[in-house]
């Protein structure tokens, strides 16, 4: 069953570029979950929303303009939060109704009100060409490479940011570098997970990987299974139901969600 | 003699938030070894004090130098070991064992790729030994009883071998009994290792006999070399605005 699953190219390169979008995003997630940027990955993800309407109308590569765009927005929350202690959940409300009706004009006025967008919308495992796939790894290997290295210091950040700038870490750099990371890889995932439900796969991991209260490393990895699990069980789920592939990940890893959450109930 | 540099040096210290003062030219030095505490009654402005020795207020006006540094120049931060007011109140769920947290204060001395080192790992043995937390390395925090979590934090500040501990309130959290014991650690640590101690407290009766200089902090900051002139009834009542009398009740429970 699953041999005739992978005879498919299409399933391949989706499998493929799943696999890299669970990495990264469990991987980013626990950072969101710990600094309770939760609503950061859901503005940003419909920023991401923006730069795929401008590619889909002006005919550029809507994944690289997803990047673009989520990136600016990444930044100028940051920087709103920085310069002006200016970051609320109602300031990040107003940035992603905002953005998502400004993708919605673009859209109407050019036309492209399609199953394209339906599928950057929910994710789909039928659209991952062989170039989305080089562009996933190429900017998934950075984003993997910049948390790599920063882990500690983020951990950090997230446990106590005012004690991480005494103790000498460069805290407002590393808030761009994480925000920034975070934009990319929203951005690359909407391919196979879509804008709507991105958020939930970077946060849900992390959140059920909590749930068992053991420590960084552990927690770490277990959020990495668990995301890992859900992509491959919604891509699976997705293809012979022929079903959305991010709402079936979204299932799934809500599945493992009440699963932990029952699992560890006290 | 030797020409000796403060760690801190203030000058003219101002703070004021919408054009009120909360604190008003404060001026002190503080030398190496010293062993330092600050009292001042609820909003007098000690922990905005101690914060802007670290650099995360701004003072309105005034210069803080460290080490001889004006303090935007200062880049040895490593030196200095902060444990801020309530820093046991960790959020239950955040994913840390003991270790995780004391490792935390390796951070910024290890390289960006570079591996926690064996030289990291005694740096962490030797603050966890210290603190008395070595048996609890591989519990969760977040389970932990306050006294417990507050010396772990303080295990943090010294994993870095600080030359200076800054401490918020250290105390609360740890129950009466041990308050006494709680200091008298504090105490070797400025004896046998050389830290200097600066802290904030409300105990003043429990640290009385031992401190060597006393800030008090009400807007204004009064430096006393003599603490137990300090803790006369007079001061007291002018600097809390009650009748120390109270206060003195207190000092005779312990
Ligand atoms: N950034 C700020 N904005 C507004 N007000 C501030 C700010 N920082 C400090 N204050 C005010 O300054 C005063 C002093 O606060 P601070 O926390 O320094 O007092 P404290 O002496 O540490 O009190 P406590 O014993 O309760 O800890 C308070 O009235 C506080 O509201
Ligand atoms: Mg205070």
């Amino acid at each position: 069953m699953l041999i005739e699953m992978f005879s498919y190219d299409f399933m391949q390169r989706a499998f493929l570029a799943g696999i890299i979008i669970a990495i990264l995003a469990s991987l980013s997630g626990t950072f969101v979950v710990l600094r309770r940027y939760s609503m950061i990955s859901e503005t940003l993800a419909h920023s991401a929303l923006v730069g795929v309407a401008v590619g889909l109308v002006a005919g550029y590569n809507p994944l690289w303009m997803a990047v673009v765009f989520a990136i600016i927005s990444a930044w100028l929350i940051e920087y709103l939060r920085s310069a002006f202690s200016l970051y609320s959940d109602s300031v990040l409300a107003i940035m992603l109704s905002g953005s998502l009706a400004v993708a919605v004009i673009i859209v109407s006025l050019g036309g492209a009100f399609n199953n394209s967008l339906f599928s950057y919308l929910f994710g789909s495992i039928l659209s991952v060409s062989i170039e989305d796939v080089i562009t996933i790894a190429a900017f998934g290997s950075i984003a993997l490479v910049m948390l790599l290295i920063f882990s500690k210091e983020l951990y950090f950040i997230a446990y106590d940011e005012e004690v991480a700038k005494t103790s000498g870490v460069k805290v407002k750099f590393l808030n761009f570098l994480l925000v920034s990371v975070v934009a990319i890889i929203i951005a690359l995932s909407i391919r196979i997970v879509g804008t709507l439900l991105i958020g939930a796969l970077m946060v849900i991991p992390t959140v059920s990987a909590l749930q068992f209260r053991v420590g960084f490393l552990k927690t770490v990895i277990i959020s990495l299974i668990f995301a890992l699990a859900s992509v491959s069980a919604g891509m699976t789920l997705s293809f012979y139901f022929s079903l959305p592939s991010g709402a079936t990940i979204v299932l799934c890893v809500l599945f493992i969600f009440i699963v932990s959450l029952i699992a560890n109930r006290r | 003699m030797k020409f000796k540099v403060p760690i801190f040096d203030v000058k003219n210290l101002n703070f004021s938030v919408k054009g009120q003062s909360i604190l008003s030219n404060i001026s002190f030095e503080i030398f190496a070894e010293e062993y330092i505490a600050i009292i001042g009654p609820n909003g007098g402005g000690k922990t905005t004090l101690i914060r802007m020795l670290l650099g995360l207020d701004k003072p309105t006006n005034g210069n803080i130098k460290i080490y001889g540094k004006k303090l935007e120049d200062f880049k040895d931060w490593y030196k200095i070991g902060y444990v801020p007011q309530r820093a046991s109140l960790v959020d239950s769920s955040f994913p840390a064992t003991v270790l995780d947290i004391v490792k935390m204060g390796r951070t910024s001395q290890r390289g960006f790729f570079s591996s926690f080192s064996e030289e990291d790992k005694q740096f962490v043995q030797d603050a966890m030994a210290k603190m008395d937390v070595l048996d609890l390395s591989d519990k969760m925090v977040g389970m932990l009883s306050g006294g417990q979590r507050q010396r772990v934090m303080i295990a943090r500040a010294l994993a870095s071998k600080p030359k200076i501990l800054i401490l918020d309130e250290p105390n609360t959290g740890v129950d009466m009994v041990s308050q006494k014991s709680f200091y008298a650690l504090l105490r070797q640590l400025n004896k046998d290792d050389g830290i200097t101690i600066v802290f904030i407290t409300h105990d003043i009766g429990v640290i009385a006999d031992d401190i060597a200089r006393l800030f008090t902090i009400n807007q204004k900051a009064t430096i006393c070399n003599n603490p137990k002139q300090a803790l006369s009834c007079q001061e007291m009542s002018e600097l809390y605005g009650i009748d120390a009398h109270l206060l003195h009740v207190h000092k005779h429970e312990h």
